[in-house]
């Protein structure tokens, strides 16, 4: 295009004194040249301009001469910034959103259900049946039915793998979650995942996913793998029956604790009285034997001395202590004739606690 | 001059692009290519970069994604080893590994590529499954679980049925997406849940109850056990305390009328504590006092 304006531009110039609409025609040409020649100037600076791009901050960029990325290992890839490349078709910019975190759900594994009831709560009630074309469950390892799912949460480690060698990435690592969670329940018991062992199968699932996801070489790192799992629906009574039996039975076991701790702590009490009884008996006795072996001792050199007044006085000390403790004394002087008296006495079955008495 | 000059250095710019753009041509990093002479494939291109080629129409270059694209066949019923229907899918990765093969065989097409794979993984699972026992694909015994061997098994047919044909296809992986059962058998599978469910409940019921009284009958044991040990201990105790006294008792031996008399008085005292009544005559002491009042002997 260029060059032909040239020649037409040529020509015009040499017969300049022709007449005023030659002129006038030439003068036209020339300024329109000028502003073609602007706009090819515009146009090429355009075309080189063009090789300026800017990487935002949720991506990386990878250029390809011809078909081939430039740079060697990490220097590939092209942070946030302005850069520039080659125009097209020498260079090519592909441009990787790297958003910090990607979410991938399973997509077997659990009932069917649409988006609206799982926000909802809402549950639709359930068949007799699993029909496979659209409810998913996995088998575990005693033969049962079991629903489960996962979210796995990975970041791209190496995007020129995981956009170059992958058609579409997201799908192969929602595969291999798949994968996961059918392996790995094939390999755990029915209780074992809903109860005993909810985060050895949690953890097991990322294993495998991670395991495979290596295998593949798709250049992600895992972050987090939450599993989620219940008792098919058809199944829900009978298993909360379990749970509530097993919360019986462990309710009985606290009970039996508690009886246990509350009987054997009594038990300990009441031992620990006995000892202190005997041992205050013990105390008493010696005390008292040994008082009463050092009175003997005393006694004993009075007795000696003259027997008979001993006991008389001791006798008639202790009757005087005796009888103000007496509640009833009765006298019956003996007969004048010297014959025993008759004497009736009518007792009462409980004879009435005087009440000075009771407080000593 | 000086603007002829340029027009030529334009002009043969010009015409440099043009034939480049005849005669040259680009495969991607994701790309593998091949090139046909008259149709006839040629060349095999699976590295990146710009190649030279004869311009249309003397020769070709059809380019192909030679990235990994998953694909997963139709679920389908397989019948194991011993009879169990099992409802399978299973997923795989495969790559147009070399286009000179790929591109005669399905015309270039990905669908027509895929069907001819479907076929090949549903016979190489029927065939895989066939072999195998449902106790290989869930058991709780890793030892006997083969469900990655079983996988591996599938993959290895599949492979070999591709290189056998030279499809120029090849599978980087292959792995089970479901495992289910046909629809009737998880009614089946139900009933048998709910009775295994309903053991589990009553195994607990009576275990929690034998568990229990065990606890309980053994905290009474162990209670009576602690209580009869304190009654040892407490006889011992007391006889400790006579052994103690029995020392004492020589003293009392120096005179045992003296010891058994004041034994008698204490015992008198003992008896007349409290609430007592005594009948007495003039001949209890103190009360002999009476006999000896002479206004009180009318008999004399």
């Amino acid at each position: 295009m260029s060059d032909e304006h040239e020649h037409h531009d040529h020509a015009h110039d040499a017969p300049e004194t022709q007449d005023a609409g030659s002129q006038a025609l030439a003068e036209a040409l020339h300024s329109s040249f000028a502003i073609v020649k602007i706009v090819m100037a515009l146009m090429v600076l355009a075309f080189f301009s063009s090789g300026f791009f800017t990487v935002g901050p949720q991506e990386k960029a990878v250029i390809l001469r011809f078909g081939k990325p430039v740079g060697e290992g990490q220097q590939v890839l092209l942070n946030a910034g302005l850069h520039w490349s080659l125009p097209y078709p020498i260079d090519e910019v592909v441009k990787i959103p790297i958003t910090e975190q990607q979410i991938v759900s399973s997509t077997v594994g659990w009932y069917f259900t649409t988006p609206e009831q799982e926000l909802s709560g809402e549950e639709i009630p359930a068949g007799a049946t699993l029909n496979p074309a659209i409810d998913g469950y996995v088998l575990t390892a005693d033969r049962n039915i079991l629903h489960t799912r996962a979210t796995l949460r990975y970041h791209i480690d190496d995007p020129i793998s995981y956009v170059f060698n992958f058609a579409a990435a997201s799908n192969t690592v929602q595969n291999a979650l798949n994968n996961a969670l059918v392996f790995t329940a094939a390999g755990f018991n029915v209780d074992d995942i809903l109860l005993n062992k909810q985060n050895e199968f949690r953890e097991a699932v990322q294993q495998r996913v991670t395991d495979l996801v290596e295998q593949e070489q798709l250049g992600i790192v895992i972050e987090q793998c939450d599993v989620e799992s219940r008792p098919p629906r058809q199944l829900q009574n009978v298993f909360s029956q379990v749970t509530d039996a097993r919360e019986n039975r462990n309710k009985a076991l606290i009970d039996a604790h508690s009886y246990e701790n509350q009987v054997t702590n009594n038990a300990g009490a009441q031992a620990v009285s006995i000892i202190d009884v005997a041992e205050a008996d013990r105390t008493n006795y010696v005390a008292s034997i040994t008082a009463e072996a050092s009175a003997f001792t005393n006694l004993l050199a009075k007795y000696e001395s003259n027997p008979n007044l001993f006991a008389q006085q001791m006798l008639v000390q202790t009757m005087g202590q005796v009888l103000t403790n007496v509640q009833d004394k009765i006298y019956l002087p003996q007969r004048a004739d010297g014959k025993p008296r008759e004497l009736r006495l009518m007792l009462n079955r409980e004879p009435p606690e005087p009440k000075p008495a009771a407080t000593p | 001059m000086k603007k002829n000059l340029l027009t030529i250095v334009i002009g043969a710019v010009l015409i440099i692009i043009f034939a480049l753009l005849l005669f040259v041509f680009q495969v991607r990093q994701s790309e593998v290519a091949v090139v046909t002479t008259f149709g006839k494939p040629v060349r095999n291109i699976t590295e990146p970069g710009a190649y030279f080629k004869w311009p249309w129409p003397i020769q070709n270059v059809y380019k192909f994604d030679k990235r990994v694209q998953n694909f997963e066949d139709k679920f389908s019923q397989t019948l194991t080893a011993d009879n169990n229907n099992l409802i399978v899918t299973i997923y795989t990765g495969w790559e147009i590994s070399d286009a000179k093969e790929f591109y005669p065989k399905f015309l270039g097409s990905v669908p027509a590529a895929q069907r001819a794979l479907e076929s090949m993984m549903r016979n190489a699972k029927n065939a895989v499954i066939a072999s195998h026992n449902l106790s290989d694909f869930v058991n709780s015994d890793p030892q006997q679980l083969k469900f990655d061997a079983i996988e591996g098994e599938i993959k290895a047919e599949v492979q070999s049925e591709l290189s056998t044909n030279n499809y120029g296809i090849s599978l980087d992986f292959l792995g089970f997406k479901k495992i289910e059962l046909p629809e009737s058998v998880t009614a089946t599978v139900f009933q048998r849940m709910t009775a295994e469910r309903t053991g589990i409940i009553n195994s607990l019921q009576y275990a929690g109850e034998a568990e229990a009284t065990k606890i309980k009958s053994a905290a009474d044991r162990q209670a009576s056990g602690v209580i009869n040990n304190a009654i040892a201990d407490a006889t011992r105790i007391r006889g400790e305390g006579e052994a103690a006294a029995a020392q004492v008792l020589p003293v009392f031996q120096q005179n045992p009328d003296l010891a058994n008399y004041l034994l008698r008085i204490d015992a008198l005292k003992q008896s007349l504590n409290q609430r007592s009544t005594l009948i007495f005559d003039e001949r209890t002491p103190p009360f002999d006092l009476f006999q000896n009042l002479p206004a009180n002997s009318p008999g004399h």
